[in-house]
This record gives structure tokens, sequence and C-alpha cells, in this order.
């Protein structure tokens, strides 16, 4: 019986907002696939594209950044800086040829559990017809 | 035309003067039509001074080396260094300025206008003359080449051996300096990113196959990373090197260690190199193109560095080493940056 | 043995020793460089040199040395990984590239034996091509007791003569390789053994670069250890790596372990080509750094091959190539250096 490919999403997500998003949708027993591995940053804005790497490098097959509204970040202005560097992450992914789709970033309260729960069901489903990430997986 | 001869009295000037400790320039390889880096400490060592079209090196790469040296000594000499710098030279050292790397008083730059023209591509000239033994390349007038063989002279239009770089500069005289040689020259480039069309009407597999294929060639010399001026960071992402071992540490701690990039070169580690290199340049780099000079293999590293210019150029209206004092592209941001990419 | 083969037919020899791996200079785009044949049409043997020399294929940058797995803190399964010996064909060899294995032979096997590079190397056979016309400005063969059509290292040396090739073994290996192919060839007639002869004599004139001290660099070397020569010397010096990853001689290597797992705990320990120009070569564990000038380094590349290797096995450890030289992104230049260690009053 052939199986069905499932994406391994990893979630960076920050502590205030977007991880506390996470668990509301969790307490309220919302259902999301369970293809996202959640990672707790304290603030978007202290992702360095090494972890984006990183978790392609290993295997992920799709990568969520996700943080605070601008205007509302725990630390005032680290989502600002977030929203610049990983826009440029973001266009050097699809320059040397990776599937804009396996980047994605968001902006996710702590109050808005059903968001978070619908950016994952779409992620999972935008991810299903690309198939495994080999490109940049380790070759070591 | 530049005047050598000028370059020459005002360097005499200064290191007679005692104002500089010695002067980064160009001087003519042994033998060889190319030209190598110098540093002149004493006044009769002015005359091995030269300006022509094969001065391609970027000499700010060397404030880093005096920077360490000062580091190393306990009473330092406090006098600045002469540097000569092209238009894109220039440039680096506002970025250095700006990110308070070096202080403006540690340098004294002598910028020297590209006029019309620019340097050579060595790849180019290769490959016309093949075979052919080149004595002496020079400016003219009209900043053409004017082409010494083992066969005769020849005079080329500047267009067909420029370097890449050259063509897509609007940047030939210097933005910073003390004293300045050769004439101001407007130049206005249309299509700055031109070079860059070539991906932009191709599929995503096609640009994976594109890289794929240039950065499997990589060795991992690191010469890239060491000949630009703005890879100074002492303990790079590639070097991982802080690590304590004593007799106590576990093989789990030893595995859990962080190491971003390994030194294998395989695609992964290639790729994961790169691409982190070209980030940590976003907004830094300033087109000096030594970086795919330098390269063994052949790997075209502008494009990456170029797409990084551009997406800062449009996305954010940033360009890198125009002013020291505006904060760097990623250390600042605007309320309205552009974020239709995020849900 | 000496026979002559016909230009075109190179392609039918080698479809005839297609039990063996087989490995010929290939160009992508401007560069050069050694690599696998599936299709023996596709080989020229007209070219200058390859960027990297062939050490890649007997001694290559990355090598696993041995795989560990461990599910518990108590054991750890380990399982050496030792190359396989493959009969293989490097075609297209350049003197001095030749010489740089034969030499690493010396330092690989000498003593206590690198059982990796020794299974490449047992069932490895190298055809040379001599240099016509030095296929650099940079090249210096004949200042270290080379040549451009010198046979050390090599099981077959190929001289271009206009349509032929003169095909000359030195080795049973070599004997063999022709006999695998012996249809194709001729005997070779007075006037082609003329030809030859005039063809390298006139090859080791045409070399521009010469340096005429190599007999007493070494004793002049022993003395220089704390002269300022090498900082004036290395302030250029970008301290990248390019001189030492693309000598022939050149061997270095640095010894990780890289964790493709942490559980269970898996991983491979892995050697890669390093490099005694990189700032962090000589790091100690404790942060101390004995070589952490670029003056000391530079020092101890001219040391380790014009006065350590000396001392040991009476030959220095470079054969001329001139790679060091074309591909240093500032021109520093070995033959200058040499030339100024020849004549300098402290």
């Amino acid at each position: 019986m052939e199986e069905k490919f499932e994406p391994k999403i990893v979630a960076l997500l920050c502590k205030w907002c977007s991880s506390a998003g996470s668990d509301l949708a969790g307490v309220s027993r919302m259902k999301y696939p369970p293809n996202v591995v959640p990672i707790t940053v304290m603030c978007s804005g202290s992702i360095s594209p090494d972890y984006i790497f990183s978790a392609f490098k290993n295997g992920a097959d799709g990568v969520l950044v996700s943080g605070c509204h601008p205007g509302d970040c725990h630390y005032i202005k680290g989502n600002y800086y977030a929203r610049r560097r990983l826009a440029l992450v973001k266009k050097l992914l699809e320059f040397i040829g990776i599937e804009p789709q396996r980047f994605q970033m968001s902006w996710v309260s702590a109050a808005e559990g059903a968001k978070f729960t619908q950016i994952i069901k779409d992620f999972v489903k935008e991810l299903e017809p690309l198939g495994s990430q080999n490109k940049l997986r380790s070759n070591l | 035309m530049v005047s050598l001869d000028d370059i020459k009295k005002e360097c005499k000037s200064i290191l007679e003067k005692g104002k500089v400790k010695y002067i980064i320039g160009y001087k003519k390889k042994n033998n060889f039509y190319l030209s190598v880096p110098a540093f002149i400490e004493k006044v009769n060592e002015i005359d091995q001074l030269i300006w022509d079209p094969t001065c391609v090196y970027n000499l700010v790469r060397y404030l880093r080396d005096e920077k360490l040296r000062k580091e190393r000594q306990k009473n330092p000499d406090t006098r600045p260094v002469g540097v000569i710098v092209k238009g894109c030279d220039s440039r680096s050292i506002n970025v250095l300025l700006q990110e308070k790397f070096i202080k403006r008083e540690d340098v004294f730059i002598i910028g020297v206008t590209c006029e019309k023209s620019g340097v050579i591509d060595e790849k180019k000239l290769n490959k016309k003359f093949e075979g052919n033994c080149i004595k002496k390349i020079e400016f003219n007038e009209d900043n053409n080449y004017v082409i010494t063989l083992e066969t005769g002279t020849t005079t080329v239009p500047y267009k067909e051996f420029l370097a890449d770089r050259c063509v897509d500069c609007s940047h030939n005289t210097p933005l910073v300096y003390d004293v300045l040689m050769g004439k101001k020259v407007e130049r206005s480039v249309s299509e700055p990113f031109k070079s860059l069309g070539r991906f932009e009407s191709i599929s995503t597999e096609e640009k994976w196959i594109f890289w794929k294929k240039e950065l499997d060639k990589c060795i991992r010399c690191y010469a890239c990373r060491s000949v630009c001026p703005m890879c100074y960071c002492d303990e790079c992402v590639v070097d991982s090197i802080n690590l304590a071992v004593n007799p106590d540490t576990t093989a789990e701690e030893k595995a859990q260690k962080i190491r971003w990039v390994e030194k294998s070169p395989v695609r992964s580690e290639n790729f994961n190199y790169h691409l982190i290199r070209a980030l940590h340049l976003a907004g830094r780099c300033t087109d000096c193109g030594e970086c795919e000079r330098v390269c063994p293999v052949d790997i075209p590293l502008r494009y990456l560095n170029k797409k990084m210019e551009k997406e800062a150029n449009e996305q954010f209206g940033y360009i890198a080493g125009i002013d020291p004092e505006k904060p760097a592209l990623v250390s600042c941001f605007k309320d309205d940056d552009p974020q239709d990419f995020i849900r | 043995m000496q026979k002559i083969l016909l230009k075109k037919n190179l392609s039918s020899w080698l479809k005839k020793i297609t039990a063996h791996r087989i490995y010929a200079p290939v160009k992508t785009g401007e560069v050069w460089s050694y690599e696998l044949i599936d299709n023996p049409e596709n080989i020229t043997l007209d070219y200058p040199n390859t960027a990297i020399p062939p050490k890649k294929i007997l001694f290559p940058q990355r090598e696993v040395l041995l795989e560990f797995e461990s599910s518990n803190e108590q054991e750890m399964k380990l399982t050496e990984v030792v190359p396989e010996e493959l009969p293989t064909v490097i075609f297209g060899v350049r003197s001095c590239d030749a010489r740089g294995l034969a030499k690493l032979e010396k330092i690989f096997k000498g003593g206590f034996e690198d059982i990796y590079f020794s299974k490449r190397n047992n069932l490895t056979i190298l055809v040379g091509l001599a240099c016509k016309i030095p296929i650099s400005a940079n090249c210096f063969c004949t200042s270290v007791d080379g040549s451009p059509h010198s046979e050390e290292g090599l099981d077959i040396v190929m001289t271009n003569i206009g349509e032929i090739y003169f095909v000359e073994s030195f080795t049973k290996n070599g004997e063999k390789l022709i006999e695998s192919g012996i249809d194709f060839f001729n005997d070779p007639e007075e006037k082609h053994k003329n030809e030859l002869k005039q063809i390298h004599q006139e090859s080791e004139k045409k070399i521009k670069q010469h340096f005429k001290g190599i007999d007493n660099i070494t004793s002049r070397l022993t003395k220089m250890f704390e002269s300022d020569i090498w900082d004036k010397e290395s302030l250029s010096c970008i301290r990248c790596g390019v001189c030492t990853y693309s000598c022939p001689v050149c061997h270095c290597f640095d010894i990780n372990d890289e964790v493709l797992c942490t559980f269970p705990l898996k991983g491979k320990r892995v050697r890669t080509w390093d490099n005694c120009q990189f700032p962090d070569f000589t790091m100690h564990s404790s942060g101390h750094n004995p070589r952490s000038n670029k003056a000391s380094r530079l020092r101890q590349r001219i040391m380790h091959k014009f006065n350590y290797f000396n001392e040991e096995c009476k030959e220095c450890l470079c054969t001329g190539c001139g790679r060091c030289i074309s591909q240093c992104p500032v021109g520093i230049d070995i033959v200058e250096i040499l030339e100024k260690v020849n004549v300098y009053e402290e």
C-alpha cells in the first residue's frame, strides 16, 4: 500500500503571540494537521536566516515563520526587522530554485487560534503536490 | 585621462610629510602585464605605483589587516593608512564607516575616477589573445585600452574587454575621498540589474538546475570570502571552532554543538555557505566583483549578491555604500515595508 | 614499449579498456576538470591543464573514514568505510601532476600506509600527456628537477605529433594497457622517434620561468626562520586557500565528525582537505593559535615545500605546475619569493 506523502513543516513561532496563538488552537480543540514541528523563539526578529536554511537542510518540506502583528511586538520593533530580513530570505530562496510555497511568513496574534489553524491547513495542502524537499536536504 | 604623475606626486607628498604610515596602491607584477597590490612605505618606492586597466583589486580589503595589526600592538602608530580607491572601492569604505569598523581618520583616501571606462576582465582578454603574450595595457586619452603584445601594439574600444561589474556601474567617481584624481564623468546605467534578466523568465526548476550545476563545482577554498572587504568577522559561520573540550565532554554534547555549515564540499553544505554569505552581504555588497574574479572554478557569484542588491533597491529603496551616516539595510525598517507575502 | 597511435583511433582504444573507470579532462564553461567519462568518444587530449589537479581522484576532498551509531550511552557501533579497489585509468595527466602523485605516494605509503590512498591508487594507471609548449606562463617544472615530458609517476607517456600520438610505456601496467588495444597501434618509424626527441628538447627550452637556486634553497631557508622577509612577502596575501587546494602535492587534511542524527546518535567521521593558509588551521582547543599571522603561514608553506620535506626525502614538495601563481587572487608568486630568499641579506 503506497503511503501518502506527509509534508514536514517547521514552524518558528514567536513566544508572545504566535506560539500563544497555537496554544489557543490546542486548548480550544481546533483540529489542524499534525505535520507541524513548532519551535518557540523569543521574537520573530531573533530569527537568523541560518535557522531557516538549517531547517531545510535537516529535511523540512516547508518552513513557517510567524510573529506578532506590526505594532504589537512584545519587544516593540522585532517583527519589523524580521519583515525586512525574511523578505530577503524569501527572494533568495526563490532565486536559487526553491518553490516559493515552501517558505511562508504570517502574523498571528495570541487570540488568533483559528487563523493559525487555517494557515497550517492551507500550508499542508500547498505542500502536498510539491512532494518531498530534496534540494537543500543534507547529503552528508 | 588620469595622470599617474599626479597620483605619484600626491603619494610622495603625504608620505614625505609623514601624514600616512604607508600607502596601499597598485604596482606591476614582475614579467607580467597584470598589476598586484603594493604597500609603499618609503618615498623611493613611489615610482613602483601604476594606474592602468589591470588595477582590478579592491584594496579596501587590506584595511582589515591594518586594523588587526593595530589591535595586536601595545603602542600602535595611530596615523592613517593611505589607500588608492576606485568608485566601487570607495563605496566599500563607506560601508565600513557605516558599520563603525574603521574610523574616517584611520584612512587617507586617494580617489581615482574611472572616467568613461573601467577595468579589464582578464578572462575576456585571455580568450581573445590566447597564445599571444600580453606585455602591457594602458589607458589612452579616450579611456580606451592600448594593448602591447609581443607582436605589436593595438588599441581596442574599452567596451570589448570591460569587466562585467563596470558595465553595471554608475558610481565611477569615488564618493568619499581626501584627494581626487581624474575627471568626474557622469555615468548612468539605464538598467542596472539587466544581468539578472536571464533568471526572470525561467522556471523554478530551471533556476535550480543552473545553481546546482554551478555550486556543485565549489571547492570551498573561501577565496570569495577572503577577498571581500565586508567579510571581516573574526569567526565566520563556517569556521565554528569555539568548542571547549575537556575529558568529561560526552559524545552527545559534542554532537549537539551547533555547526551551521560542515566542512565537506557536498551540495547541501555548498548551498548553505553561499546562501548564508549572500544574506550576510545583503545591503552591504557594493559589487566590486572581486568574489567572481578570484573563484578558481568560475562560479558566477555576482548573481547572488546582485539579486540581494536588486531587492534592497526595489523593495526598500536602499543602495549600499552611499551614505555612511544612514543605518544599514537590515538594522532599520520603514512602516510601509512590503508585506504582501505575509499572511 | 614504444608505439604510435593515430589520433582517430584514440576512442577505439578506450572502448577496449572499459573494464576500467576512465577519468579525463573535461571542459565545463571555461574551466577544465577531471571527470569520469562514460563515452570514450568525448575525450579530447588537447587542453591546457585543469584548475584542480588529479590528486582529487586518489585523495578526494571528502573521504568518509567510518560511520558511528549509538542507541544508548554504553554502546557505540563503528563501521569502517574503506574505498573499493577499482581498476581506474586517468588520461591526460601532465608530468608535473604525475610527479605530484608520485610524491603523494611517498607520503601516504611511506612509514604508515594510508589505506584510503592505497586502495584508490593500487589499481590506477596513469596515462600522461607531454607538454609541447608550456601550458601557462607560470610553469617552472624544469626549475624543480622536472621536465615537460618526464615519465616519473606515469605508466604511459603520450606525445602529440601532428596526426598521431607517440605512446611510450614505462611500466608493466602501461604495457598491458596498450596491449588491450594493440590492433590500433603501430610500431614507430625512425622519423617518429626523431620528431619525438626534437619536440621534447624544444619543450624544455620554451619554458619561460626559471629559478636556478633550487640546490641551495634548503640550506638558505634553514637560516631564515626568523627573517623579516616573510612579513614583507605576505603583505598582500588574503589568506584564502586557492594555492594549497590547487597544488598537486599539498595534502593536509582535517578530520571531523559529522552528526546526521542526535537520537539515535548517528554520524560519520570524515576527512576533508585542510589548508595551512586558513587562519584557524593551527587553532588549538585552548584558543591559542601559534600561526595567527599571515607571515608565519607563508613561511610555513615555503618551508614545508622547500626545507622540511627536503630534509627527510631529499626532494622538494613542488613540481612547478604554476597553478598557485596563476590562481592566486593577488598575484603572489612562489618563484619570486624563492628568488628573493636566494639573495636576501638581513
